[in-house]
């Protein structure tokens, strides 16, 4: 194959894929792309699906903020904080059984949990 | 007194190995030397890197069982005890330690399936990168697009496997029981990317694992179709490139200047 109708092969791939690429992203109304987490789960409580919930997130996966001293998403220094809280789906927070039953007797709760004697 | 880096050294080389004697100078609140509780205080580090190891190979955990897989964990922390404080880049290197453990040798797809989970925890630690557009690349002179160098998101990872690695995987991260899975006639590559929130792990079709690391080893789009092309007659750059874009895995583009010659 010649230089240049391979380079005419490239040109004609790259002219397609983002071809098909800009029409599925004016369709989908261009997913946002935020790569802050504090702003992703801002945005993601304002969509009304998700709500903080308390005391459900095991080490190191809560979302963010896990109390004085620490940071954000991912700090938590053990399973089940009662001031760490994790994103879910809303409606499901208090339904999430948890194996601390001084904790908000074994559930997830809607607001933070000060621990008395975990 | 031994120099204070001295004892420190053997202090940390007996505590990642059963085999080294309690280290001279660890003495109990009665003022004497107390192997017990030395003891405990090492299996307490060793459980905790087990643990680790465990967090980050749930597939390998499950394909050799709870029990040989504590086991094999046992004899890696010995090895490759850890070098950072920051325990979630704990356990580098664990493929290439199950690649070379005689027991396993029946188990010869352990360490791409431990690569692949490797793989997995370093695409969801790495760095975040802002996708390009594709339009961005709309832009480029059809003579100048085989120029074109492209930018790889941060958290890529490829593992190329001459075994069904990726199937094995998927079977065995899932709660579900296991189908058997034919062996020989399966190789199978695999891209690990966290483009978003989320980690995605993907079989790359034929030609797709070469394309990739020439595009990571700084090649052009041309010098790296060419390759793929050699790799595998089937590749398709068009698929590739809409792929790619399309999940925000490349990051920037430029073009190469190109060596000026004469007519």
């Amino acid at each position: 194959m010649s230089n240049r109708s391979a380079s005419l092969l490239v040109a004609g791939a790259l002219a397609t894929a983002v071809a098909a690429l800009g029409a599925s992203a004016a369709q989908a109304g261009m997913p946002m792309n935020n790569a802050n987490p504090r702003v992703r789960t801002m945005a993601a409580l304002k969509s009304g699906k998700f709500q903080q919930c308390w005391g459900v997130a095991l080490a190191g996966h809560n979302d963010c903020y896990a109390g004085p001293g620490t940071t954000c998403a991912g700090t938590a220094s053990r399973n089940y904080l009662g001031n760490a809280f994790k994103l879910v789906p809303t409606g499901t927070c208090t339904a999430i059984h948890t194996p601390y039953v001084t904790i908000a007797h074994g559930h997830g709760s809607l607001k933070p949990i000060t621990e008395t004697g975990a | 007194m031994r120099p204070w880096a001295e004892r420190q050294g053997q202090f940390a080389a007996a505590l990642c190995n059963v085999e080294h004697p309690m280290p001279p100078g660890c003495i109990a609140p009665d003022g004497l030397p107390d192997a017990t509780r030395f003891a405990v205080y090492r299996n307490n580090v060793i459980s905790s890197l087990i643990e680790c190891l465990q967090a980050s190979y749930p597939a390998i955990e499950r394909l050799l069982g709870a029990t040989c897989f504590r086991e094999v964990a046992f004899r890696f922390v010995a090895e490759a005890p850890p070098r950072s404080a920051v325990m979630l880049e704990y356990g580098a290197g664990f493929a290439e330690f199950l690649a070379q453990l005689e027991p396993l040798a029946a188990l010869p797809y352990l360490a791409d399936v431990a690569r692949i989970e490797r793989a997995w925890l370093e695409a969801y630690h790495a760095a975040e990168a802002t996708a390009l557009d594709p339009a961005a690349l709309a832009a480029v002179p059809e003579h100048r697009s085989g120029d074109l160098c492209l930018t790889l998101h941060p958290s890529m990872r490829i593992v190329q496997s001459a075994f069904p690695a990726l199937t094995i995987w998927q079977l065995n991260i899932a709660a579900t029981a296991p189908i058997a899975v034919d062996l020989p006639t399966v190789a199978q590559d695999t891209l690990i990317a966290r483009p978003d929130a989320e980690v995605e792990v993907r079989a790359l079709p034929p030609g797709g694992a070469a394309f990739l690391n020439a595009l990571g080893a700084g090649e052009t789009l041309a010098e790296s179709a060419a390759l793929a092309g050699a790799a595998a007659a089937e590749f398709n750059l068009t698929d590739q490139l809409t792929a790619l874009l399309g999940s925000g895995l490349i990051t920037a583009g430029r073009l190469k200047r190109r060596r000026t010659r004469g007519h």
